[in-house]
């Protein structure tokens, strides 16, 4: 088993770099042409490198995008005092926040969010720029576009976390933050927020289809190079003419498992699974709070959730009559720090969200979120 | 090459791995199987701290109870909340707390001595630490007396509790700009961010994802106070389902009311008396987190008798002054 059934990998072959095909108006664009090849990356893979295209819709989106990673990292700096080594050494625990829940969706002011509010948009700019190259380039080399609409369930989840949900919540102070332990912080606090993130059933779809991909993905690799030594790997060739490779991979799976993708929908099957994780997790995160409040208790109504016998002992002190309602973490008074005549050099204090309200351009009415009645 | 490659994995392995206790890790299953009810312990470090903990024990100037009626009036001059004592029991707290809370510095840590004649004037109040450790009487009169729904009928607290034979225990609270999540553990009383109701639409529920992570950093704080994970007190399903927490889950919430009163009526309004080293960032005095008692363990000192309020009248009595020679009404 271990050793290289064909010669694509370990034999590297360097001649003239290959610059590719040509297509319309796109030969100019083509940057660190006409390539050049490298020992190391031919180890794992092809190889030559570049040339790499380079359009304006690439040149304003590495732009955007540096500049999103400028901003997130020159915030992160400043809230260290601008020192490098502290920089470095608690790096993992930096974040840019967003602004806190009682700016709402207005613009926050500098120190309150706002270089979090410009940093996703330069981000998003960035990526949505980057997804139009992708569906560009696929156009001009007479591909289908399956790499953009799938890039884009994953553009789907990340405009979800970011955006739609804060709007439908009215707060920025919902969406995540940029930072390395901080979005996962949040991601525990979103768990606890709404009652258990693992009941809900579109998470429960995502992780099915997040870990059926990865299934997916080790079957096909393994059968792929388990028929190496048959021209398993001329994927394309297996697809129109089916030779040993893929009638033992088929024959394979169905003594093992029944049935059998063939060589063409295998790769219809990773697809969708891929993408499908995306956009159900997005679904999910999208009425997580809109509509529902508590996972937990909506698993209970629809019988999602055991019944586990009682095994606890009652505490040695009785429980008293209304001992244990206790009020929301709600937001603090603004009173000074107890023992202290001034809030000065406290963190801000945390605030509930408030309720939506936008004026209706041209009249006198608002149009209210109001999140008691849903609508 | 073969070299470069082993020696950059054992590297890696190394920078990994660095964080991580050596095993063993035995888990403890203490609800319904399956459900992720359970607690995590590393035998041997709990093996070592509780060594620590015994080897903390004050081995002289602890005598056994003394008792007696409450010394006649005019025994002591300016004692304000040990007036329930008789004399001799009196003696005999006033060793131990030397041996619990001063044991290097002695009496005269709390007790003033004249610069002029160098005698010791037990009377004066010119130490802030006298002031300080009057009211730190109080405290533990009050938890031992009012909070045994806490701190148990037949344990309590006493002064080795948090101190640990060392005037400034070692774990306590000032404001600064990160510790307003534990505003909780002195004049926030609400901590709960989860619903009642399935949907949104249904509840009244305006908490946030920020009110979600103070609240999330009280939890961390208290579960690392305790030296225990979530499922100590929590449900692993529901966190906020009393129903189905373990009876810890209530003593944990009492605990945090006791935290939030002696906060108030005790540390709070020592403000004015602590000098400017006792004091944090912000200029506040020092506070009360569970840890101060329970210093990383589920129990204080791993429930040590030596830290027991047992056998001390003068911490599980609300206590009261000595009247001065004469006063006929006392008692």
């Amino acid at each position: 088993m271990a050793e290289f059934q064909n010669l694509l990998t370990p034999i590297q072959v360097h001649g003239p770099p290959d610059p590719g095909v040509p297509t319309e108006h796109s030969e100019r664009n083509r940057v660190l042409g006409p390539g050049s090849m490298n020992y190391l990356l031919g180890k794992i893979g092809d190889a030559q490198i570049g040339p790499f295209y380079l359009g304006w819709l690439g040149v304003l989106s590495l732009l955007f995008g540096f500049a999103a990673f400028e901003i997130i990292g020159f915030s992160m700096l400043a809230s260290v005092n601008w020192d490098f080594v502290e920089f470095i050494r608690q790096l993992p625990w930096l974040s840019l926040d967003p602004p806190p829940p009682e700016v709402g969706l207005s613009i926050p002011a500098f120190g309150q969010g706002a270089m979090w509010l410009l940093a996703g948009f330069f981000l998003t700019v960035s990526i949505l720029l980057w997804w139009y190259r992708m569906y560009r380039r696929a156009r001009q080399l007479k591909m289908g576009t399956h790499v953009a609409w799938a890039f884009a369930s994953a553009i789907f989840l990340y405009l979800v976390l970011g955006f739609f949900r804060p709007i439908l919540m009215g707060s920025w102070g919902e969406a995540v933050p940029f930072g390395i332990l901080s979005h996962l912080d949040w991601t525990a606090a979103f768990s606890l927020r709404y009652g258990n993130l693992f009941y809900n059933p579109f998470h429960m779809l995502s992780i099915v289809f997040l870990y059926g991909s990865a299934v997916l993905f080790a079957m096909h690799g393994a059968t792929i190079l388990a028929t190496a030594k048959m021209g398993g790997e001329r994927e394309i060739d297996q697809i129109t003419d089916p030779g040993t490779a893929a009638e033992r991979t088929m024959v394979f799976w169905r003594w093992t498992m029944g049935f059998n993708a063939n060589m063409e929908s295998i790769h219809r099957w990773a697809w969708w699974f891929a993408v499908l994780t995306t956009l159900t997790g997005g679904i999910g995160i999208l009425i997580t709070g809109p509509v529902v409040d508590n996972w937990y208790l909506w698993g209970q109504k629809h019988g999602l959730v055991p019944q586990y016998p009682d095994v606890y002992e009652e505490p040695l002190v009785p429980v008293q009559p209304g001992e244990l309602d206790a009020p929301y973490m709600g937001a603090p008074s603004a009173a000074p720090l107890p023992g202290l005549e001034t809030m000065e050099g406290a963190g801000p204090v945390p605030q509930v969200m408030m309720d939506v309200s936008i004026p209706i351009a041209g009249t006198d009415q608002v149009l209210t979120w109001d999140m008691e009645v849903g609508r | 090459m073969k070299r470069l490659a082993m020696g950059t994995t054992l590297a890696a392995v190394l920078v990994v791995t660095s964080a991580c206790e050596r095993p063993p890790v035995e888990v403890v299953n203490v609800g319904f199987r399956g459900v992720g009810m359970e607690h995590v312990e590393n035998p041997r470090q709990l093996q070592d701290s509780v060594d620590a903990v015994l080897g903390r024990e004050p081995t002289e100037g602890i005598l056994p109870p003394l008792g007696g009626d409450p010394a006649p009036p005019g025994t002591h001059q300016n004692v304000q909340v040990l007036g329930h004592l008789s004399a001799a029991e009196f003696t005999r707290t006033m060793n131990a707390v030397t041996q619990w809370v001063s044991p290097e510095q002695g009496c005269n840590y709390c007790h003033w001595v004249d610069p002029a004649t160098g005698v010791v004037d037990f009377a004066s109040d010119n130490n802030y630490t006298k002031i300080v450790s009057r009211r730190m009487f109080q405290m533990t009169q009050d938890i031992n007396a009012n909070w045994t729904s806490h701190v148990g009928e037949d344990r309590g607290v006493n002064c080795m509790t948090c101190h640990q034979g060392q005037p400034v225990p070692n774990n306590y609270f000032f404001f600064d700009g990160r510790s307003d999540p534990l505003r909780s553990y002195v004049d926030n009383a609400g901590a709960r961010v989860q619903g009642t109701t399935a949907l949104t639409g249904e509840g009244d529920n305006r908490q946030s994802i920020k009110q979600t992570e103070y609240t999330y950093a009280l939890m961390i704080h208290m579960s690392n106070s305790l030296g225990v994970n979530c499922t100590y007190c929590h449900n692993s399903a529901r966190f906020a389902d009393w129903e189905e927490s373990t009876p810890q889950r209530v003593t944990a919430l009492r605990g945090l009311r006791m935290i939030r009163a002696q906060n108030m009526q005790h540390m709070v309004p020592l403000q004015d008396v602590w000098p400017e080293n006792r004091l944090g960032p912000m200029g506040d005095g020092p506070k009360l987190t569970c840890a101060s008692c329970h210093n990383g363990a589920y129990k204080p000192q791993y429930n040590a008798q030596y830290t027991w309020a047992t056998d001390w009248p003068a911490l599980t009595e609300i206590g009261y002054p000595n009247p001065p020679a004469g006063d006929t009404t006392a008692n």
